[in-house]
C-alpha cells in the first residue's frame, strides 16, 4: 500500500478524492455556517430544529435540493440552461487541484522525499488559478443569457463587467508576490516566505494583501461585489429561473469558490501550511504526521478566511455599480500599478525581502492616495454636475 | 497524383462540402447530411494525421482526440445560428487547443491561451453579443450569405498547403511530441528549465526591444482606442436657479 502510495500519480489521484470529499462537506456546512453567523450577529438563534444545534440542516437542505421538482421554464434557452450550473460548479472545484496541502512527504520515512502533498504542481504555477478565474464568470454570464429574463441578463452583464475590472488588480497583486519570490509555484512561494527569515508576504506588503482580498471579494460575487444578485434590484439575479438542485449547484459553486480564492490568498500572502516557530509545521518536517498536520493548519486558516467573508457579508452594505467599477479602476488598480514598479525596483535593488524597504514603500503609496485624496474635491456619484443643483426650501414661517 | 494525395485532397473536398452543407440557410436544412460528411472528413483526416505517427513510432491519442474536438468546434463556430453558441464553440477550440501545447511542453503558451482568449476577450465578445441581441435571431444570422465562395476559397487554400506539406516526412514537432510521451522510451529527458522561465528569460532577455514594443504598442492602441470612442460632452455651465425672495433655501450639493 506504501509502495503504492509512493507513485506521486496514485498518491495525487489519493488526495484529490479525499480532499474534494472533504470540501463537499465543508461547502455544505459553509452554508449551515453563513445562516448560524448571520444570525449571531443579528442577535437571532438560526438555525436549531434539526439534530443538535441544527447541525443536520446542511442534510435536511440537499434533501430538499433534490426532492424539489426540478423546473425547466418554458422560454429558455435548454442546453445552456442546463449547462450553466455545471460550470460554475465544476469552475469552483478545480481551482483546489493546486493549492499546496501539506508541502513535501517522506512516507517510509528513509529521509528521501517520495512526494508531495499537492494533487499537481505545473510549471504554470499561479497563472493556472487566473485561467480558472477567468472561465468562472461563464456559469454565472451563461446562466444568466440562459434565463431569458431580463433581470437574469442584467446580472449577466453586470457579472461580466465585474470580473474583467477585478481582474487586473487581481493579476497586478500576484505579480508583486511572484516578484518578491522569484517563483511562480505555489509552493515555492510558501517556500520563500519560510525562507525569508519566517516573515510572510503579508508583513511586507499589507496594501497588496489588502487590494488582492478585496479582488477575491469581487471574484466570488459575496457582498460587497454581489452586484450580480442584488435582489432588491435583479430579484434573484442570474439564478432567478433556477429551482432545486441547479439552484443548489451555483450555490455550492459559490462558496467552492470562496475556498479556493481564501486558499490563493494563503498560500500568496499568509505562509500557506506554515506557521513559525511551531515544530512540526516547518519545511523540514516532512512525516505523515507533520503532512496531516499542516493540512489541518490550512484548513484552519481557510476556516478564519471563510468566517471573514461571512462577517463582511452580514455587516457592510452592498456597492452601487458605478462605486465599484470606480473602486476598481480609479482605486485599486493605480495603487497595486504603483506598488508592483515599486516592487520590481526593489528587486532590481536586491532589496526585494527587506522589511523596512518595502513597508517604507507600501506607507508611502497610502500616504500618497491620503494626499490625493484630501485635494480632490467629493466625486461625483449619482447627481451628475450638469443637473440642476437641488434646493430644498423650508416652509414659509418656519424658524 | 498518388493515391495518398488523392486522399489529402479527396479529405479538403469532403471537408469543404460538409461545411458549405453546415452552414445555416434559409430554404431548407442539409445540416444531417453536413454533418455525416464532416464526420467522414474528420475521419479521413485523422486517418492522414495516423500515417506520421505509425511513421514515428506510435499513435497519440491525446492528440487525436483534441484535434478532433478542435476541428469539429471550429467548423461548429462558423455554422452555428445563434452567435452566443459561436462564441462558446470559440471556447471550446480554445480549451481543445491547450492539450496540444501540452504535449510539446508548452505549458506557459497552454495558460496564456486559456488567460487572454477565454478569460479575456471572449468574455468582452459575449458582452457585446449578448447586448445586441438576445433572442430573435436575424436574417444574417440564419442564412449564410456567400457560403459556395467562402467555403471555396478557405478550402482550396488549406487543400493546396496541406497537399504540399503531405509530400514530406513526419514533421520534427510530432518526431517530438512522441519521443517525449513515450514514457518506456530512452531519449526522454527533463527540461533544464521551467517552460515558463525559459520563456521569460528568451522575452526578456533576448528578444528585449521587440517584446517592449509590443507592449508600447498595445498601449498605444489602448489609448488611441479610447481616444476614437470618447464622446466630447458640451461642458454644461452649474445652473444654479435662483432663490425665491423671501424664503430661506439650502442648497443640497451634488452627493
Amino acid at each position: 500500500m506504501l509502495e503504492l502510495l509512493k507513485d506521486q500519480f496514485t498518491f495525487s489521484v489519493i488526495l484529490a478524492l479525499v480532499i474534494v470529499g472533504i470540501l463537499n462537506g465543508a461547502v455544505a456546512y459553509c452554508i449551515y455556517f453563513e445562516r448560524k453567523i448571520s444570525a449571531w450577529l443579528q442577535d437571532r438563534v438560526g438555525p436549531n430544529r434539526v439534530g443538535p444545534l441544527g447541525l443536520l440542516q446542511p442534510l435536511a437542505d440537499g434533501g430538499k435540493f433534490v426532492l424539489k421538482e426540478d423546473i425547466i421554464p418554458a422560454n429558455v434557452d435548454k442546453p445552456l440552461f442546463l449547462f450553466a450550473p455545471f460550470m460554475a460548479l465544476v469552475l469552483g472545484f478545480i481551482g483546489f487541484a493546486i493549492l499546496p496541502w501539506g508541502g513535501s512527504v517522506d512516507l517510509d520515512g528513509d529521509g528521501v522525499v517520495d512526494v508531495i502533498a499537492q494533487v499537481a504542481d505545473p510549471g504554470i504555477g499561479i497563472l493556472y488559478l487566473l485561467g480558472i478565474g477567468g472561465l468562472a464568470v461563464y456559469g454565472v454570464v451563461l446562466g444568466g443569457w440562459a434565463n431569458n429574463n431580463k433581470y437574469a441578463y442584467f446580472a449577466a452583464m453586470r457579472a461580466t463587467a465585474q470580473m474583467l475590472s477585478y481582474e487586473i488588480p487581481m493579476g497586478l497583486c500576484i505579480l508583486i508576490v511572484v516578484l518578491t519570490a522569484g517563483q511562480i509555484r505555489l509552493e515555492e512561494i510558501v517556500l520563500a516566505q519560510v525562507g525569508n527569515g519566517n516573515i510572510w508576504n503579508i508583513c511586507l506588503h499589507p496594501v497588496a494583501f489588502i487590494i488582492l482580498l478585496t479582488t477575491v471579494f469581487a471574484e466570488t460575487n459575496r457582498t460587497p461585489f454581489d452586484l450580480a444578485e442584488a435582489e432588491q434590484e435583479l430579484i434573484g439575479g442570474y439564478h432567478t429561473e433556477y429551482g432545486a438542485l441547479k439552484f443548489g449547484m451555483f450555490f455550492l459553486g459559490e462558496y467552492a469558490h470562496m475556498i479556493t480564492g481564501s486558499g490563493m490568498v494563503i498560500v500568496l500572502f499568509l505562509g500557506g501550511w506554515h506557521l513559525p516557530w511551531i515544530p512540526g509545521l516547518q519545511p523540514e518536517d516532512v512525516s505523515i504526521g507533520a503532512m496531516l498536520l499542516k493540512m489541518s493548519v490550512f484548513g484552519a486558516k481557510i476556516a478564519v478566511f471563510l468566517f471573514f467573508f461571512m462577517w463582511v457579508r452580514w455587516t457592510l452594505p452592498r456597492f452601487r455599480f458605478d462605486q465599484l467599477m470606480r473602486l476598481s479602476w480609479k482605486g485599486l488598480m493605480p495603487i497595486s500599478l504603483a506598488l508592483m514598479c515599486y516592487t520590481s525596483v526593489l528587486v532590481y535593488a536586491g532589496k526585494a525581502t527587506s522589511l523596512a524597504w518595502c513597508l517604507g514603500g507600501e506607507l508611502g503609496v497610502v500616504f500618497i492616495v491620503l494626499a490625493i485624496n484630501a485635494m480632490r474635491t467629493a466625486p461625483i456619484t449619482g447627481r451628475q454636475r450638469n443637473m440642476p443643483a437641488i434646493t430644498v426650501h423650508k416652509p414659509a414661517g418656519a424658524p | 497524383m498518388t493515391p495518398w494525395s488523392l486522399l489529402v485532397y479527396g479529405t479538403f473536398l469532403l471537408g469543404g462540402a460538409a461545411v458549405y452543407l453546415l452552414l445555416p440557410r434559409t430554404d431548407r436544412s442539409t445540416r444531417t447530411a453536413g454533418a455525416i460528411l464532416g464526420i467522414g472528413a474528420l475521419a479521413a483526416a485523422m486517418a492522414i494525421c495516423g500515417r506520421y505517427f505509425l511513421d514515428a513510432g506510435g499513435l497519440n491519442a491525446v492528440f487525436i482526440l483534441s484535434a478532433t474536438v478542435a476541428i469539429a468546434s471550429a467548423v461548429m463556430v462558423i455554422t452555428q445560428v445563434k452567435p452566443v453558441y459561436s462564441a462558446l464553440y470559440f471556447i471550446l477550440l480554445i480549451l481543445a487547443m491547450v492539450p496540444l501545447l501540452l504535449i510539446q511542453n508548452a505549458e506557459f503558451l497552454a495558460i496564456a491561451l486559456i488567460i487572454v482568449y477565454a478569460g479575456a476577450i471572449l468574455v468582452t465578445y459575449m458582452f457585446v453579443i449578448m447586448l445586441s441581441q438576445q433572442n430573435a435571431e436575424s436574417v444574417y444570422d440564419r442564412r449564410a450569405r456567400e457560403p459556395f465562395t467562402a467555403v471555396f476559397a478557405g478550402f482550396f487554400t488549406m487543400a493546396i498547403i496541406a497537399g504540399q506539406l503531405a509530400q514530406l516526412p513526419a514533421p520534427r514537432i510530432l518526431q517530438g511530441t512522441l519521443v517525449s510521451s513515450a514514457a518506456a522510451s530512452p531519449i526522454q529527458t527533463e527540461p533544464e528549465a521551467d517552460n515558463t522561465e525559459a520563456i521569460g528569460e528568451t522575452l526578456l532577455a533576448q528578444y528585449l526591444i521587440g517584446f517592449e514594443l509590443a507592449g508600447v504598442l498595445l498601449l498605444v492602441a489602448m489609448i488611441g482606442a479610447i481616444a476614437l470612442s470618447r464622446k466630447r460632452l458640451p461642458v454644461v455651465a452649474h445652473a444654479i436657479p435662483a432663490k425665491p425672495p423671501g424664503q430661506i433655501g439650502r442648497e443640497v450639493p451634488p452627493y
